[in-house]
């Protein structure tokens, strides 16, 4: 019955830790609970009868299969962990192969921008440093200065940046370009 | 009932004789199942849903251990209990936790009595097929039997990682399909022109791709 | 707390597991396809900046080059040493297994030629399209090569998961989604039947290896075989869904027309291979001794894949459909050689996997250029008064219908001609006679396409301002104008003794403008005609070497 004792120390912890965790959140959090009408989507006494459908960026589903993919790498690392000291070297050249063909995986992924997220982020990287001078720099480049202006109505990736030469100066897309290439 | 129960048990114990212990360990177990089963389905909320299929999970893995069958409880536990249920999760709460499930509905008619039906069907055929059938099967196992002194962990590893060598390893190009296949996907289709952003008409040419990705997110 | 690691470590270290012999000479095709395919992941993902299609267009090329030698290589090393098992029985390396990895290296090869043009006219991006057909075309090879159940069902699903994805490439076509998700929901539900049917062989022979299950089924008789006869037949289901055999073909219509037209190429040859190989060894070789229960299974089949195939193709308008049905055809004819079960079917089938090959990608290649942009042009109309406007063209595309349909001094006359006389080795008289017959009536579809082509155009009169230096300029890529001169660029020699050629009158109809065929595009046409009507004329070599695989087949 020994045997038995830790199992017993664990089921008594899974319930210390079950019950503090309500405890916890009791005593912690804050005591106005929003009401459904305060969470509704019109503050206004406007019950929506239908759910508005709603879209989501297929990238969100992309990172969960991706973590799927490498949680299923698990079901094979846990046998290897038992056993790997009876595999000696041959067993760690075998996982080794293996994980370095996923972890190409990875870095595709990541260089990719799969796992990166939000638009803003993204932006900044892709204008380093937009400075007054660089600017001006831009303007007087001219045609074929190193700024390439992505035409918003134009087709998007797969080679799409135009070679319009047309560095917009006030930063506004509604912007006519004929000043510009008149200059 | 009671011989059934004994019988199940006496299944569900490698050595053939149940001790009290596998007994009882059974009986909780099975009532975890049971109980997160009917849950999953009763459940109004899809997020209690969610977590009364984690309980069900749990209570299998349990069995497993039960059965001796160390490995499989473990991957029960890290693949279904942790990795499927998020993942469910994760879609339960893009679609709005709030949203009560009305279960007196049936979107698809006459599927409750066909469930019934179908089941009662396939435990019959499974227990006539018990008793009847006389099909030759051939030798037990290709790892040896699971009754040895080591784990039977230690010897599904030995199998994978001698015998199954080759296909463990080629199982990494299929991981490998599936990330770029995923990622090939879900980039956005190229022809379709999203709305002029303020901030996206200044674009590095030296970083044509990061300038792509990032276009996908913008909804 | 490091002692007691240690102290553990060595307690543990008693029993050292004996771990296999690996023969990195059988598995080098292989290995090469597959590294190739994440060499150029590494690298796109390295330097994506400076990735283009043409570079990713090169290191598949490189690779499939590369994959070819070591399997000619291998080729000289079975016929001296001989055939065997190698890597704990999990890969054949026998004559069989190399002939499939040259047949799938050429098919890579060729698709690798005709996706460059393609994916810069319809501008897709990036690496990801070579990754995934390297990958899938090595899941090909590892069908060809596998020995173990298990392995065979790896290699499918290698196969097919890249193939639903790249049957979704084209953004742009409605259709391109609506085929993948098709094809991937019937082809999961078939890998779903398949694993299911290796499950029950192993429950009923005790083991998932190939020369295992036959050496058990050689020592025992089995008296009750019902489960066994239970996962022969959820095999067989499995593999008549890859092959596109009927009933199990619902799924090839739409996903042929629906995806890219390189795609469906290479799904048509090296799913074909792969399946077909994997099909044979596993039942020619592992159920040999149940021959009596599934050849009167595979016979129906055959009967069927030949009756719907060439009848319903008769009244296809688009000839992507029409190109399914036919292919549904050459599945039945293919089985020909299956069911007759000897020596003599094998060495059929295998020449005649190498020769459709050769023949549908040349075809599917016609087709990818004949589409214009956005792959939209596939109607029989589009056809028409193409061997006024690009006689070669349209004389390369008639070789590859012709040999096809079975035309004698081509390598698809043989390739009919030996998997009857194969039939008739065994005294399947009525499967012989029918598969002539459908070879007849098929004949007839793809004559209507030739005459299409060397009919004039409904309506010419209209001639329209457009000057040869607009024709020169192609398609208007209205999706991609970055694209155009990338494709311009791409032209060479061939191309320009193409286009110099016709001289037909540009009407105001976009359908009647000439289509530009990329220069590997035509090198691909070329190789492929080129082997179709050479070894057309001088069988021998082709022939022989089918013959010898089967020989040194284990």
């Amino acid at each position: 019955m020994d045997d038995y004792l830790p199992i017993l120390i664990l089921i008594i912890l899974g319930f210390l830790f079950a019950a503090l965790s309500f405890v916890g959140s009791a005593m912690l959090a804050p005591k106005k609970r929003p009401t459904a009408a305060k969470i509704a989507p019109y503050e206004c006494g406007i019950v929506p009868t239908i759910e508005p459908p709603t879209r989501f960026p297929v990238r969100f589903y992309l990172v969960a299969m991706i973590f799927i993919i490498f949680d299923i790498e698990i079901v094979f690392l846990y046998p290897f962990a038992v056993i790997f000291r009876q595999l000696r070297s041959f067993g760690l050249v075998e996982v080794l192969v293996f994980a370095a063909v996923v972890f190409v995986s990875f870095l595709f992924l990541v260089s990719n921008g799969a796992l990166t997220w939000g638009p803003a982020k993204q932006l900044v990287r892709a204008m380093p440093s937009r400075t007054s001078e660089s600017t001006i720099a831009r303007i007087t480049a001219g045609p074929g200065g190193p700024g390439g202006y992505r035409d918003p109505s134009g087709p998007g990736p797969g080679g799409t940046r135009t070679t319009d030469p047309v560095p917009p100066i006030t930063g506004d897309p509604a912007a006519p370009a004929g000043p510009v290439r008149a200059a | 009932m009671a011989a059934v129960m004994h019988g199940v048990l006496l299944a569900a114990t490698a050595t053939g004789h149940a001790s009290l212990v596998d007994w009882g360990t059974f009986v909780v177990a099975a009532a975890i199942v049971l109980s997160g089963a009917i849950g999953v389905v009763v459940a109004r909320n899809p997020v209690h849903s969610a977590l009364m299929l984690v309980m069900t999970l749990f209570g299998i893995a349990v069995l497993f251990v039960l059965q001796r069958d160390d490995f499989l409880a473990a991957v029960q536990v890290i693949v279904y209990a942790g990795a499927i249920v998020v993942l469910f999760l994760f879609v339960i709460m893009f679609l709005g936790v709030d949203r009560d499930e009305n279960i007196a509905t049936e979107p698809l008619r006459g599927q409750r009595p066909l469930a019934v039906a179908l089941v009662a069907l396939g435990v019959t055929g499974l227990l006539l097929l018990g008793e009847v059938s006389k099909w030759t099967t051939g030798a037990l196992s290709v790892a040896g039997s699971t009754d040895s002194s080591t784990s039977n962990v230690a010897q599904l590893g030995t199998s994978v990682y001698t015998t199954y060598l080759f296909p463990f390893e080629v199982t990494s190009a299929l991981l490998v399909i599936a990330v770029v296949g995923a990622v090939a996907l879900a980039r956005r289709p190229p022809a379709v022109v999203t709305a002029p952003d303020p901030d996206d008409e200044l674009v590095d040419e030296s970083a044509p791709a990061a300038a792509d990705a990032h276009q996908e997110v913008t909804p | 707390m490091s002692t007691l690691l240690f102290a553990a470590a060595s307690g543990a270290y008693g029993a050292k597991i004996h771990t296999p012999h690996i023969d990195y000479l059988s598995i080098l095709p292989i290995l090469i396809m597959m590294g190739g395919a994440v060499l150029l992941v590494t690298a796109s993902s390295l330097f994506r900046q400076v990735m283009g299609v043409g570079s990713a267009t090169f290191i598949t090329v490189g690779t499939a080059i590369a994959t070819l030698v070591a399997a000619l290589f291998q080729w000289d090393h079975v016929v001296t040493h001989g055939a065997k098992v190698t890597i704990a029985g999990s890969i054949a390396y026998d004559g069989f297994s190399v002939f499939i990895q040259i047949v799938v290296a050429i098919a890579m090869l060729l698709t690798a030629l005709i996706a460059d043009g393609y994916l810069k006219r319809e501008g897709i991006d990036g690496p990801e399209f070579h990754v995934l057909a390297m990958l899938s075309a090595s899941g090909a090879m590892l069908m060809g090569s596998a020995n173990d159940l298990i392995v065979i069902f790896l290699g499918l699903e290698i196969l097919s998961i890249a193939l639903y994805v790249l049957a979704a490439f084209n953004h742009k076509r409605a259709e391109s989604g609506e085929a993948a998700l098709k094809y991937f929901v019937l082809g999961a539900f078939s890998s779903a039947v398949f694993v299911y049917g290796i499950a029950l062989v192993y429950g009923a022979t005790g083991s998932s290896n190939l020369p295992q299950i036959a050496d058990y089924l050689s020592k025992n008789v089995v008296a009750s075989n019902g489960v066994l006869l239970a996962g022969l037949a959820l095999l067989l289901v499995g593999f008549g869904f890859k092959i596109a055999a009927v009933p199990f073909h619902m799924w090839s219509p739409d996903v042929y027309q629906g995806s890219p037209s390189p795609v469906t190429g290479l799904m048509a040859a090296i799913a074909k291979a792969g399946a077909f190989a994997a099909l044979l060894r596993v039942f020619v070789s592992s159920f040999g001794t149940l021959r009596a229960d599934w050849q009167p299974i595979v016979w129906g089949i055959a009967i069927l894949s030949l009756v719907v195939g060439a009848f319903a193709a008769l009244v296809q308008k688009d000839i992507k459909r029409m190109m399914a049905y036919s292919s549904i055809n050459h599945a039945g004819f293919i089985l020909l050689g299956v069911q007759a079960a000897t020596v003599r079917g094998v060495s059929a089938s295998l020449y005649y996997l190498f020769a459709y090959m050769f023949m549908v990608i040349g075809t599917f290649a016609v087709i990818t250029v004949v589409a214009r942009d956005g792959d939209s042009g596939h109607q029989l109309t589009d056809y028409r008064g193409l061997g006024k406007r690009q006689p070669l063209l349209a004389l390369a595309f008639a070789v590859l219908l012709l040999a096809q349909a079975g035309a004698p001094f081509t390598t698809g006359f043989l390739a009919k001609f030996t998997v009857v006389a194969a039939a008739v080795d065994i005294h399947s008289y009525a499967l012989a006679v029918i598969a002539m017959a459908s070879a007849a009536v098929a004949a007839f579809f793809y004559l209507r396409v030739v005459v299409a082509m060397y009919s004039p155009v409904g309506a010419v009169g209209d001639l329209s301002d457009l000057d040869a230096g607009e024709l020169d300029a192609g398609p208007i890529s209205v999706a991609s104008p970055a694209n155009a001169p990338v494709s311009v660029h791409g032209q060479n020699d061939a191309v320009a003794s193409l286009s110099v050629l016709t001289e037909g009158p540009p009407t105001s109809a976009v359908a009647d403008r000439m289509v530009r065929v990329p220069g590997l595009t035509t090198v691909a046409i070329g190789l492929s005609v080129g082997f179709t009507i050479v070894f057309g004329i001088i069988p021998g070599p082709i022939v022989d070497f089918a013959h010898q695989a089967t020989l040194l087949f284990t």
